[in-house]
């Protein structure tokens, strides 16, 4: 899910501080943010706009932080209304519900411990590549 | 970007697939929710049978409770229902009205049968409630106005007092169910009768002639103000019926029925 990879420069210490930050935003964030998902992407997104102009390891990190929220953003905003429309309507509980809510525990436990290693790994100056998130950071942040 | 697009793929298809996987386990049962959802309905049935026979007059006089009761059990035997899990109540009232509590209490009020033409139809509205009981709309419909968690908390001895229990009997007896578990139970009423050899088209009438009538008479014929719509529904069920053969039976004596009608009226 995550690789390490040699970035186009070798970041200092500043900015390997502060690209960990990004993800232990996210970190701090999934706590907050299990019960209104919208939270996550909030915190990163403000993160991510604060250092916007910051170098290009920053930048990268913030971007990759931003852009692994968006999987979990649907997978917890259904789950979370599934959830109210249970509680409050006559929406009832089904296999199907129970299976869903296993299934967006198991992303978010993986998306938790990649966030946690990858904040560790990027404080050391390690640059880490997400699956898919990796690319599409790539994609979006230019030096 | 095809390399992404190719990766965000696979990641929804492992998300579908694990989902679709975990849904083929029976959930439900490992943790019991059925059962849980069970004795929360016995429960609040209970109570509200309970609160509800404290300000009402239950008839016992057999010479009405016995006619009511073989339509309903005739209802029952011919669509496989066990008769001895619905409780049958026949209420002394003058609002022309009939409804279900949780745990399958199924109430008649004594008007209700005054005001019915022919055995059929108040067999016609019993086999409509029943519907409502078969199909869990009563539990559905608390649910909706009250939510899951103000339900539990009343089963489990939470804050409700009495004028809770009251004031949600109330509700279930007085308003209407969504229109979608009305047209269904509408339906399911018509096969219902079908089974059990009852002409279903006389409940379609009583639907009409009691839509029709005039706003001072409305005053208590509850049912009605409960089910909306009277008159589209008693032609979408005519409508159902066409084409339609079956046979009829009456279900009870010619004298039986006229003695209920005679006892109610008293």
């Amino acid at each position: 899910m995550t690789t390490p990879n040699t970035f186009v420069y070798e970041p200092g210490d500043h900015e390997a501080e502060k690209a960990s930050n990004s993800y232990l935003m996210s970190l701090i964030a999934v706590v907050a943010g299990l019960p209104l998902p919208i939270i996550n992407l909030l915190a990163t997104l403000i993160f991510y706009l604060g250092n916007r102009k910051g170098t290009y390891f920053v930048r990268w990190h913030c971007t990759q932080a931003l852009v692994s929220q968006l999987s979990l953003l649907f997978i917890n905003s259904t789950g979370f209304w599934w959830t109210i429309s249970i509680i409050f309507t006559s929406e009832q509980i089904t296999s199907s519900y129970i299976a869903y809510m296993f299934t967006a525990i198991v992303f978010n436990v993986a998306e938790f411990i990649a966030t946690m290693y990858t904040a560790i790994q990027t404080r050391k100056g390690i640059h880490v590549k997400w699956w898919i998130y990796g690319d599409l950071t790539d994609l979006i942040c230019k030096p | 970007m095809k390399k992404v697009l190719f990766q965000i793929l696979v990641l929804v298809a492992v998300f579908y697939g694990m989902w679709f996987g975990l849904s083929k386990v029976d959930w439900l049962k490992i943790f019991k929710v059925e059962q849980a959802s069970k004795k929360t309905e016995e429960k609040l049935g209970e109570l509200f049978w309970e609160v509800f026979s404290k300000t009402e007059k239950e008839v016992k006089n057999k010479k009405v409770t016995l006619p009511v009761d073989s339509l309903l059990t005739k209802l029952c035997e011919a669509n496989g229902f066990d008769r001895k899990e619905i409780k049958l109540h026949v209420i002394e009232s003058d609002d022309v009205n009939a409804f279900a509590f949780p745990n399958k209490h199924l109430v008649v009020f004594t008007s209700l049968i005054a005001d019915s033409r022919s055995e059929a139809e108040l067999a016609g509205v019993m086999a409509h409630e029943l519907a409502h009981i078969q199909k869990n709309h009563v539990m559905k419909k608390l649910i909706k106005e009250v939510g899951l968690s103000a339900l539990i908390s009343i089963t489990t001895g939470g804050s409700a007092g009495s004028e809770v229990i009251k004031s949600m009997a109330k509700t279930l007896s007085s308003t209407a169910y969504d229109r979608s578990l009305e047209s269904e139970a509408d339906m399911k009423a018509v096969d219902y009768l079908i089974e059990a050899k009852i002409d279903p088209a006389p409940f379609a009438d009583f639907l009409a002639r009691l839509g029709k009538d005039e706003p001072e008479e409305m005053k208590h014929l509850t049912w009605i103000s409960t089910h909306p719509e009277s008159k589209e529904r008693s032609e979408k069920i005519i409508e159902s019926l066409d084409g339609l053969t079956y046979d009829t039976q009456p279900v009870l004596a010619p004298e039986t029925w006229e003695l209920l009608k005679e006892k109610v009226k008293e």
